[in-house]
């Protein structure tokens, strides 16, 4: 993940047909996502053959005696003492990442240090944001014998993160520095993604019909992000900005389709210079920050009786995998949370979430393809070179790689509880196990997407005019537009309610 | 590219105007009119058929 107003990242493919640039060195970001995704998923699966190999992780319950907030995941590993549980995840992890830190050829030694910070501060905002006062639902206030709450549930671990993320990013440039290396938002919310996949799958596998109609619903975002939000975009950007067509293109895919992927790849089809998506990409991540800290708590407040549109709508207004992801992750403990204490629904955990995670992945799905067809428009029409040829295999090269782990995981968990309805509960309790790792991983790509965010030195660079363009058709044209087509497809369609 | 010049180019763009070319004319409203009418589509089907 590139800081602001840096190179483009590796993963970022070359421009179509120019002589073959340097190959990127190592792994790519993307492949090293599916990589670890799918390591944890497979050692997850151990407790099918009776091995229960990651009881051991830490996870959080929601706490008064912060004694008692830790404890492995497993009962299996019950007289582990709960900070060595910590120590054994932190080490694990510090392990994995380190591996793929240096198939990435980064400078290990700064990513271990890096990584202690980030994985120490994170976790830490995650056990804050598990205190009952501020965690604990009115159903549980009782059982934990406190008086009053914010109602906000454990994921809010995942605001206090953005918010020291902010602080370290906007006022310690010392800080930031040194963690530099370890700050890698897309690997982290990448890694969860194709974690998330099985988790999804149980769900899937327990509601066939919705799934169904869940997944058909979001390829329907595909049509909204790519035919009404784009060119519109791109006539307001040019018509009524005066942006020239290489700022204009990237700009309109980084604000309509998936912010940084899909604004370096509309970058690189048109030969734009790599500051040109490299600025847009930054905007990206200051836009999809202030997102993620407000329209969670909109969507609550006006949608908690229709769920589903409300994490419909992250997925398609929310602008990076990351932030688009983790708003569907607030905004389903949110609205969970609400519908229980104004109305006794209680809605099964994750259908929000998976709503927002399934419309941004059909939408990155095909940044390859429009990437293509921009590149065909612009060699072809708008700026014809002699003897270029825009080639299809530029569509596998931008296709978004971690998807693929994410499909399988899905698939795989969809495939064996079919197959064998009796291995469903080993398959939850896989998947739990799992999850304890995509929740860690979440709760570190919040801290490392706010020290990213540096709006000071962004607005040094002056961008105050593409800020403007994208204030404009995100709060004007986007969020609405997103609400309303949400709104056409999941309206009335609610999710599962909590079974006892 | 040092700050100043960026900013400078952005500031220039609205003077320096690269007036719409037909062919982007036609990619923004074909684009827009086949998104308005394959949502329509699908919103008919998803109500009739899911």
């Amino acid at each position: 993940m590139p800081t602001l107003l840096e190179a483009p990242p590796e993963s970022a493919p070359p421009a179509p047909h120019i002589a073959p640039a340097q190959p990127a060195p190592g792994i790519s970001e993307d492949w090293l996502a599916l990589c670890i995704g799918l390591f944890v998923f497979v050692l997850s699966l151990g407790l099918l053959f009776g091995k229960d190999i990651l009881g051991w992780a830490v996870t959080a319950s929601v706490w008064t005696n912060p004694a008692k907030a830790l404890a492995p995941a497993s009962k299996s590993y019950s007289s582990l003492p709960p900070l060595a549980s910590l120590a054994a995840t932190y080490v694990f992890m510090l392990v994995v990442l380190s591996v793929g830190a240096k198939l990435l050829h980064a400078d290990l030694k700064r990513f271990a240090s890096g990584f202690t910070v980030v994985f120490a501060l994170s976790y830490l905002c995650w056990f804050l944001g598990s205190w009952a006062y501020i965690a604990a639902t009115p159903d549980k206030r009782q059982a934990l014998k406190i008086p009053w709450s914010l109602n906000l549930t454990n994921e809010s671990g995942f605001i206090i993160a953005l918010l020291a993320g902010l602080v370290v990013g906007n006022f310690l440039p010392g800080v930031s520095r040194f963690l530099k290396e370890a700050i890698r938002p897309e690997l982290y919310i990448k890694t969860a993604i194709v974690i998330l996949g099985g988790f999804l799958g149980i769900a899937a596998l327990e509601q066939r019909a919705l799934a169904t109609s869940v997944m058909f619903r979001g390829a329907c975002a595909i049509i909204e992000a790519y035919l009404i939000y784009w060119p519109i975009v791109y006539f307001v950007s040019r018509r009524y900005f005066g942006f020239s067509r290489e700022w204009a293109a990237p700009l309109a895919s980084g604000i309509s389709i998936c912010g940084v992927s899909a604004a370096i790849a509309t970058g690189s089809a048109i030969k734009a210079r790599p500051v040109v998506p490299i600025m847009v990409s930054s905007l990206v991540v200051i836009f999809a920050v202030v997102e993620l800290l407000f329209l969670p708590f909109v969507a609550q407040h006006f949608l908690y009786q229709q769920p589903l549109v409300a994490g419909a709508w992250m997925g398609l207004a929310v602008k990076t995998d990351g932030a688009a992801v983790a708003s569907g992750a607030i905004t389903d403990s949110l609205i969970r949370a609400k519908a229980l204490a104004t109305s006794g629904v209680a809605y099964q955990a994750g259908w929000i979430m998976g709503v927002s995670t399934t419309v941004k992945v059909f939408i990155d799905i095909f940044i390859g393809v429009w990437a293509f067809i921009l590149a065909w428009v612009w060699a072809a029409k708008i700026e014809p070179r002699g003897g270029e040829k825009v080639r299809a295999r530029q569509i596998w090269q931008r296709f978004p790689k971690f998807i693929l782990g994410y499909v399988v995981t899905f698939l795989l968990v969809l495939a064996i509880g079919a197959a064998a309805p009796r291995l469903v509960p080993k398959i939850k309790a896989s998947m739990g196990q799992a999850n304890v790792f995509r929740a860690i991983f979440f709760v570190m790509t919040f801290f490392a997407i706010g020290v990213l965010s540096n709006f000071r030195k962004l607005w040094q660079e002056g961008i105050a005019k593409l800020a403007a363009v994208y204030v404009l058709c995100l709060f004007g044209y986007i969020i609405w537009v997103g609400l309303l087509i949400s709104w056409l497809f999941f309206h009335g369609v609610l999710p599962p309610l909590v079974k006892g | 590219m040092t700050e100043p010049r960026l900013a400078d180019e952005l500031h220039k763009m609205k003077t320096e105007y690269e007036p719409l070319l037909p062919i982007e004319s036609k990619l923004i409203w074909y684009t827009f009119g086949t998104g308005v009418v394959l949502l329509a589509l699908l919103v008919v089907i998803s109500r009739a058929f899911m």
